[in-house]
């Protein structure tokens, strides 16, 4: 029900870092209603031409600055994932995503306190590097 | 003349936000523009929330005094789960809610809705705090989660035990569901629920219950339901149809004194000017004759079931729907 606010059309990309690709990165809006800390995102994941990227691999920012990693998240609850606002998932690898088509897909899972399961949605897109 | 009155909840907004088509300071001149209140929920569009910087509430502050749109209630959510090992123990969740109520107070709220599945132990501690700050505490009493469920009969409780002008509970008008709004059926359709699975959840309306009840009295999904079942959408589909409710109004009766405040849910205005599912008519008639004054606030939730690729017309549909509750409120006063 959320799934169109999942991954951000056209948000994907390689980054550089002093001259080298370090990895890729993608941005998306809540998969919910309100903003929540970030200690309550339960779970993010991100996968490549059907392989599923390893989570100790992804970094969250929610506000493209600062990053935590996906172990580091469930103690940050000063810092929040407000509505409305694109947060950023990186993907730490070396040379990045090559050259061509990929599919790539995104997965959030948030806690809400009324329901006992976690909030998901999902979302896959065909990127083209350049 | 009748005393109830209109806002609308910010729920019903929440795409156009999200997506940046409608600034806070937009959504102020369109209430004020319907000449209705807001409901807000803070941690939607107060960033920081519950304790945005100086420069947000400076902001707010502006928008409130430029508009003059009567702040009618704010929704609030205790984050029981923040962590992920544990539950919040009853004084860390107590001192959320103490957060809140010194937020609402400041922001201008004298009511805030506390969402379904509060714990019930915190409101006793927390009241010195409402009383002193002049904000009262209501449970949001949504389908699904409605006066049979554990906690919200254990909440009911404490507030009937309570029995303080600041404690009460929020109605959702989605336990008064006659039929299951179709736009829900037609989002599941799109993505797989079979035909089969939806004219049998549409006959339990039809017998005059709702699925909630049905599974209950069954013991659980009937065995000719899930014979239906051919995948996983279907499932679904049937588990979210116990969120339509078909309560009596008289449900109502004992709690009425508690009333603080109504979600006038909307799944679908109909090119009729009706809610697909929820008889307005009726329901404002019952309120009137009950002496019910206050607000019934709309909240579109029909945003949710829209298409991929579909325009969502969420200020379309709560105009419709104001104009249909005005409607209703005025052939009161004849």
């Amino acid at each position: 029900m959320f799934d169109n606010y999942v991954f951000t059309k056209g948000s994907c990309k390689n980054v550089e870092k002093d001259g080298k690709t370090i990895g890729f990165s993608l941005q998306t809006l809540i998969t919910y209603y309100r903003g929540i800390p970030c200690s309550m995102i339960h779970d993010v994941k991100v996968s490549v031409d059907g392989q599923e990227v390893d989570r100790r691999d992804i970094r969250f920012s929610p506000n493209n600055r600062d990053y935590f990693t996906l172990a580091e998240m469930e103690t940050v609850t000063t810092y929040k994932w407000e509505y409305g606002e694109q947060a950023t998932i990186f993907v730490e690898k070396d040379g990045g995503l090559q050259e061509g088509e990929h599919e790539i897909t995104l997965t959030t899972a948030i806690r809400v306190a009324y329901i006992p399961v976690p909030f998901s949605g999902s979302k896959t897109r065909t990127v083209v590097i350049a | 003349m009748s005393q109830i009155k209109r806002s609308v909840s910010m729920f019903s907004l929440q795409d156009n936000y999200a997506r940046g088509k409608m600034s806070l300071e937009d959504i102020f001149k369109f209430l004020s523009g319907l000449n209705v209140g807001m409901e807000l929920i803070s941690d939607q569009m107060i960033k920081g929330a519950p304790c945005p910087s100086d420069a947000t509430l400076d902001r707010w502050d502006a928008l409130v005094d430029r508009y003059q749109v009567g702040l009618v209630c704010n929704d609030i959510f205790i984050n029981t789960n923040l962590y992920r090992n544990r539950t919040l123990t009853t004084k860390e969740s107590t001192d959320l809610l103490i957060q809140e109520i010194k937020q609402a107070n400041r922001l201008g709220f004298k009511l805030v809705r506390l969402v379904s599945m509060t714990p019930p132990e915190i409101i006793e501690p927390a009241l010195p705090y409402a009383e002193k700050y002049n904000v009262t505490l209501a449970l949001e009493i949504h389908a699904g989660m409605s006066f049979d469920h554990p906690m919200t009969k254990a909440f009911v409780d404490v507030i009937h035990k309570l029995a303080s002008p600041y404690v009460g509970i929020v109605v959702d008008t989605g336990i008064f569901c006659r039929r299951h709004p179709r736009v829900s059926s037609n989002y599941f359709r799109h993505f797989g629920t079979s035909e089969a699975v939806i004219k049998y959840i549409d006959g339990i309306f039809e017998r005059g219950t709702d699925p909630k009840r049905f599974y209950a009295n069954q013991g659980g999904y009937p065995k000719e339901l899930t014979d239906l079942f051919k995948n996983e959408q279907d499932e679904t589909y049937a588990m979210f149809s116990d969120g339509y409710e078909m309560s009596e109004f008289s449900k109502l009766d004992e709690h009425m004194p508690y009333i603080k405040h109504f979600h006038g849910k909307v799944y679908e205005m109909t090119d009729a000017g009706i809610e697909y599912s929820i008889p307005y008519d009726e329901l404002i008639r019952y309120l009137d004759e009950k002496g019910y004054r206050g607000y019934i606030s709309t909240e579109y939730e029909g945003n949710r079931f829209v298409l991929p690729g579909d325009e969502v017309k969420e200020k379309a549909q709560v105009i419709m729907h104001q104009e249909m509750l005005k409607k209703y409120l005025d052939a009161l006063e004849r």
